[in-house]
């Protein structure tokens, strides 16, 4: 029996299962293709890897005694110390990747209609990462992570209303010992619904994508072949991460257990958080950080409707410029957040500003510009 | 991918080399990343320490028996004296007539047939056994007796009087010299 009698007897028996891959990705796509356009890919590769090395951790983890299991897994567990280092690793890749996916889509301008969806789910993808790498953060037991949620606890408490009830409902009151196995299962749902993020994602780029079918070329084995490549390069850049620098994920205050009052000096956030934590920290109250939160959402979500030049409109070099600066304006938040930066905190305050005066005022303004 | 070529050119056996390369490869790759996550859900070291027990004999006198906790389960070690072996060989106790049909060479270990390593608890009504000790009661094989059913076992723990049915229990064991034995 071949392959191609076996697709039919289940599709026809099952047909949501093929329809369900048939949307995923195209059979042919346009030529040239870039190698950066394997990103989604890649994070989706990411996505199950992690999927995968966290259930293992989750077989062993123990959220009473969240310190005392991450030494246990390190030090008991058949190759736990290099499962642990998987996860890390493949924390710190996928954050990577996204930060990169989403810096591209702008440059590129990959958002314009019909593609609106797929940048929806890109900036999705990023937030649910977020949500998902603080909780892995602070589910270590360790010094740093303890503080990030007792200070998330706060907040929560400090918020009242609406906002505050759901912050409570969250974290279960204020930081205590049960909390993190609440953590834990929100951590493994939001782990996995990333899954679903990205078959989204892949879903609406397919539908976006027109290729005319006289220049269109297969994906297999042209396509694939470039994405198993892509594929390589991340495993290589991988095995030098995981190997040497596995600490290049997680924070030195975190080696120390939580606990009482001692908090070590220092305790800062992963890189990976820091841009988000420079952004949130310019702000005094945390009313202010949420509004903040929810406009700089906003305002990503809203991108393929504040670029004006329409659907045609040519890539401008002032846009390219600027998005360039947007890279810059993100990494210098997570420096000053990181306290490197001399001025940090004046520093943080300016990219703060600029990062909304990006979206708000530069982007309709000059797109509408070069749209002319 | 069965592709029908007519002619073997350098440059194809060249491609078809470089894909099994590339696949190989892979499938190397692949399999190294994942054996880990495979090889962690093993019993982890804790687990392994407490998986095995070191169980002086030495010290059991003839006709007595020690029941140590091992995985959960009484196990208890008996050493037997020469009568017990005499009066349970298969001549005189013969083993088609058992409840539970057994010889004396399946119930020891062929090298030290006078330890008998038997899990101390009866088959029917889950209950410790009485007669570990030649002062407890010991029923009328000079075995052991549960208090709670009343069903008797012979010194070899074997089942001979009901309402158990089923002989008791062998645990997995290694003798690793005349006086220590490793269970599990």
């Amino acid at each position: 029996m071949t392959a191609q009698t076996n697709q039919s007897w289940a599709a026809s028996r099952l047909p949501c299962l093929a329809s369900l891959c048939a949307c995923l990705n195209a059979r042919t796509m346009a030529p040239g293709g870039s190698y950066f356009a394997a990103f989604p890919f890649l994070i989706a590769v990411l996505a199950a890897f992690l999927s995968l090395s966290g259930i293992v951790l989750a077989v062993f983890y123990n959220p009473w005694h969240a310190f005392a299991s991450v030494q246990f897994i390190n030090r008991d567990v058949n190759q736990g110390w290099l499962i642990r280092t998987y996860h890390a690793t493949g924390t710190t890749l996928i954050f990577a990747l996204a930060y990169l996916h989403l810096f591209r889509s702008i440059l590129i301008r990959a958002y314009r209609a019909p593609a609106e969806f797929s940048w929806l789910m890109s900036v999705k993808l990023l937030l649910v990462l977020l949500l998902t790498g603080w909780l892995g953060f602070v589910l270590t037991g360790g010094a740093a992570g303890h503080l990030s949620l007792v200070n998330a606890a706060n907040a929560a408490l400090s918020l009242g209303g609406l906002p505050g009830a759901v912050g409570l409902w969250f974290l279960g009151g204020p930081a205590g010992q049960g909390t993190l196995a609440r953590l834990e299962v929100f951590h493994a749902l939001l782990g996995i619904s990333l899954l679903l993020v990205v078959w989204a994602y892949f879903a609406s780029r397919k539908a976006a994508a027109q290729v005319e079918p006289a220049k269109a070329v297969a994906f297999y084995p042209y396509y694939l072949a470039q994405y198993f490549a892509a594929l390589a390069v991340l495993a290589f850049i991988f095995v030098l991460l995981g190997f040497y620098a596995p600490g290049v994920s997680g924070v030195a205050a975190n080696h120390i257990p939580a606990g009482g009052l001692a908090l070590p000096l220092g305790a800062g956030v992963p890189w990976y958080l820091a841009p988000a934590a420079g952004l949130l920290g310019v702000f005094p109250t945390a009313k202010l950080a949420v509004a903040a939160a929810i406009v700089a959402v906003v305002l990503l979500y809203a991108l393929p409707w504040l670029d004006r030049s329409g659907p045609d409109g040519a890539k401008g070099k002032v846009y390219c410029f600027f998005t360039w600066v947007l890279a810059l304006d993100v990494l210098g938040l997570g420096l000053a957040a990181a306290g490197v930066l001399p001025f940090s905190p004046v520093l943080a305050v300016l990219f703060t500003g600029w990062f909304f005066f990006h979206f708000l005022v530069l982007t309709p303004v000059v797109t509408a510009m070069e749209a002319k | 991918m069965a592709e029908p070529t007519a002619s073997h050119a350098p440059g194809e056996s060249r491609r078809d080399f470089l894909t099994i390369l590339a696949a190989a490869t892979g499938a190397v790759a692949a399999g190294a990343i994942l054996w880990p996550v495979v090889d962690a859900l093993n019993p982890d070291q804790a687990a392994e320490g407490t998986g095995q027990l070191i169980v002086n004999v030495s010290d059991i006198a003839e006709n007595t028996a020690k029941t140590v906790q091992w995985g959960g389960l009484p196990v208890t070690i008996r050493r037997l004296s020469a009568a017990d072996i005499a009066a349970n060989q298969d001549e005189l106790v013969v083993p088609s007539t058992l409840p539970a049909p057994a010889d004396f060479a399946s119930r020891v270990n062929a090298g030290y047939p006078s330890f008998v390593v038997v899990v101390g608890l009866n088959t029917a009504t889950p209950c410790a056994l009485e007669g570990d000790s030649p002062s407890e009661p010991r029923g009328d094989y000079n075995g052991w007796v549960c208090p709670c059913d009343g069903s008797q076992y012979d010194p070899l723990g074997r089942v001979r009087k009901g309402p158990a049915k089923r002989n008791l229990a062998i645990p997995r064991y290694t003798f690793i010299n005349p006086s220590q034995i490793r269970l599990g």
